[in-house]
Formats: C-alpha cells, sequence, structure tokens
C-alpha cells in the first residue's frame, strides 16, 4: 500500500544553476534522462526536453542576476508534464518578452510559428525571438508568462 | 573537394560536410547545432553555398540532418535565412533544397517539416 500511494504521487527535479550556456546541453541530457525513468511516451519525453532546452536558452540569454532555476513535474497518472523556468531579467529584457509572448500566444501555433520564422530570418541582430513558438507548435502545450514586481520572469508550459 | 570549393566545419560538437551529388550538392549535419549564436559558423556556410549554387547555375542541394541530435531555434533561424534566399532568385537561378530527415529523431519530425512553408516549391522534405 505504501508503494502505492509513492508512486501515485507526483514526480519532480529542480535544478537551480549559475547562467553559463555550456550547462545548458548537460541540463538538457538530465532531464532527458530523468524523463525516461518517469514517462512511458518516449517522443513525449524528447519534445519536453527540447521545451525545456528552449525555456533554458531564453532564461541564461536575458538573465541578469546569477541564477536560473527550472522545476519540472511529472503527475504520474496522467502523464502531464509541467515546466517552469525562473530567471531574474532588466527591465528591457522584461518588455522584449512581454511583446514576443504576446506575439506568440495567440493564433494557430503553426501559422504563428512559421510567421515568426519569417520574420527572423530578417534580422542581424543575432537573436531569433523563435524559441517559445517552436515549443508552443511542436509541444502542443499552454505556455503562461509571470513576471513578479522584482523583475523574476516565470515562464511555463504544461504539456498533457 | 566538392565543385563549389565549400569546405568542411568541425569542431567538438558539430560536424558539416558537402560533396558533390548529380546537378548539385549534398550537404550532411551531425552533432548537435546547441550554440548561443550559431549563425556565426552557419550564416557563412550557407552564404557560400547560395552563391556557389547561383554561379555555377546547379539545380539541387540536398541538406541531410539525420545525423543531427539536435538544432535550437537560433540554428533553425539560420535554415530558415538560407531558405527564404530562394525567395529573391529569378527562375533561371532557382534551384530546390531537399531536407533529409530521421523520423526516429523526434525535432526533425516536428521542426524540419515547418521549413517548406517558408519558400512553397523551393524546398522538399524526405
Amino acid at each position: 500500500m505504501p508503494d502505492i500511494i509513492a508512486n501515485d504521487r507526483e514526480g519532480y527535479i529542480e535544478l537551480k544553476f549559475g547562467p553559463r550556456w555550456k550547462y545548458i546541453a548537460c541540463v538538457r541530457g538530465f532531464i532527458q534522462n530523468f524523463l525516461a525513468i518517469s514517462i512511458v511516451d518516449q517522443t513525449k519525453a524528447d519534445k519536453i526536453a527540447l521545451a525545456a532546452s528552449e525555456l533554458l536558452e531564453n532564461a541564461v540569454k536575458y538573465a541578469s542576476r546569477d541564477d536560473t532555476h527550472i522545476l519540472i513535474r511529472v503527475a504520474p497518472a496522467t502523464e502531464k508534464i509541467s515546466i517552469l523556468v525562473e530567471n531574474s531579467a532588466t527591465p528591457q529584457s522584461i518588455t522584449t518578452l512581454r511583446e514576443v509572448f504576446q506575439k506568440i500566444i495567440k493564433g494557430d501555433p503553426l501559422q504563428v510559428y512559421v510567421a515568426q520564422m519569417k520574420e527572423a530570418a530578417v534580422r542581424n541582430d543575432g537573436k531569433s525571438y523563435l524559441g517559445l513558438a517552436r515549443i508552443r507548435y511542436e509541444t502542443g502545450g499552454e505556455l503562461t508568462l509571470n513576471i513578479t514586481e522584482s523583475n523574476v520572469v516565470k515562464l511555463a508550459i504544461d504539456i498533457e | 573537394m566538392n565543385q563549389l570549393n565549400i569546405q568542411p566545419i568541425s569542431d567538438d560538437r558539430i560536424k558539416i560536410e558537402a560533396a558533390d551529388i548529380p546537378d548539385g550538392l549534398g550537404v550532411t549535419f551531425a552533432g548537435d547545432i546547441d550554440m548561443e549564436d550559431p549563425g556565426i559558423i552557419l550564416d557563412p556556410f550557407f552564404d557560400r553555398i547560395h552563391q556557389g549554387m547561383i554561379s555555377k547555375k546547379l539545380k539541387e542541394v540536398k541538406a541531410d540532418f539525420t545525423g543531427l541530435n539536435f538544432l535550437n531555434s537560433s540554428g533553425i533561424k539560420s535554415v530558415a535565412k538560407w531558405i527564404m534566399r530562394l525567395s529573391d532568385l529569378s527562375t533561371d537561378a532557382k534551384y530546390r533544397i531537399t531536407i533529409v530527415h530521421s523520423k526516429d529523431i523526434t525535432w526533425q519530425v516536428t521542426s524540419l517539416p515547418t521549413l517548406t512553408f517558408l519558400v512553397p516549391g523551393g524546398v522538399k522534405i524526405e
């Protein structure tokens, strides 16, 4: 009986790391391994690892302080996954993020993604602003954005 | 060396090679494209291909992504940028891009076919 209760509980991993680009691949690999033992659907696991990686890239690019935080929760019964990435950001980055988020959150995910790709293709500033549109289309998940008064960005996605 | 003199790219995480194919160029990607700004490597590489295809009047680039484990959205931007340049070409100069993908790699199944929407008729997926 205790085992059944334990298996029904939500599983999670939580990582906090200094915003260094080279850590992202390492965290992505760790998440893939975590998901391989947490959910059955390998395609879904791959999509979640991709989403986590894109959210982390976003966080590391725009982090203004030395911590990036990721929490991944798995509901064993439904295999619903929630990813939350938190980082501090400058007011300027937050304004840009809000604009991008508002643009990509509405409409058909594929059309929005293709439109963002076309827009990214003509940018010459080294930025793509493509990650959120990509994971919305590729995972079919629901993105949410919350920003605290102390400029902490909380980007989350729930994937059924 | 291939007829466009495209040099291979090789570092710890990525290998890109170009070789002649009938009426065009084959390009193979292997490893992980997950650096912060892959455009530094990819944009000049795709530019050389684009210019070479036009000057030699070649008709097809076969871009084989099956060995690529990961491509971040900044990398997708570079590929999209290259593809979008097809729309600027006159009918005579046009070439086709065939994207070869692996059905066993999830991101390739979901990401790569979307590139065919950028320039209708310019990109084929197989």
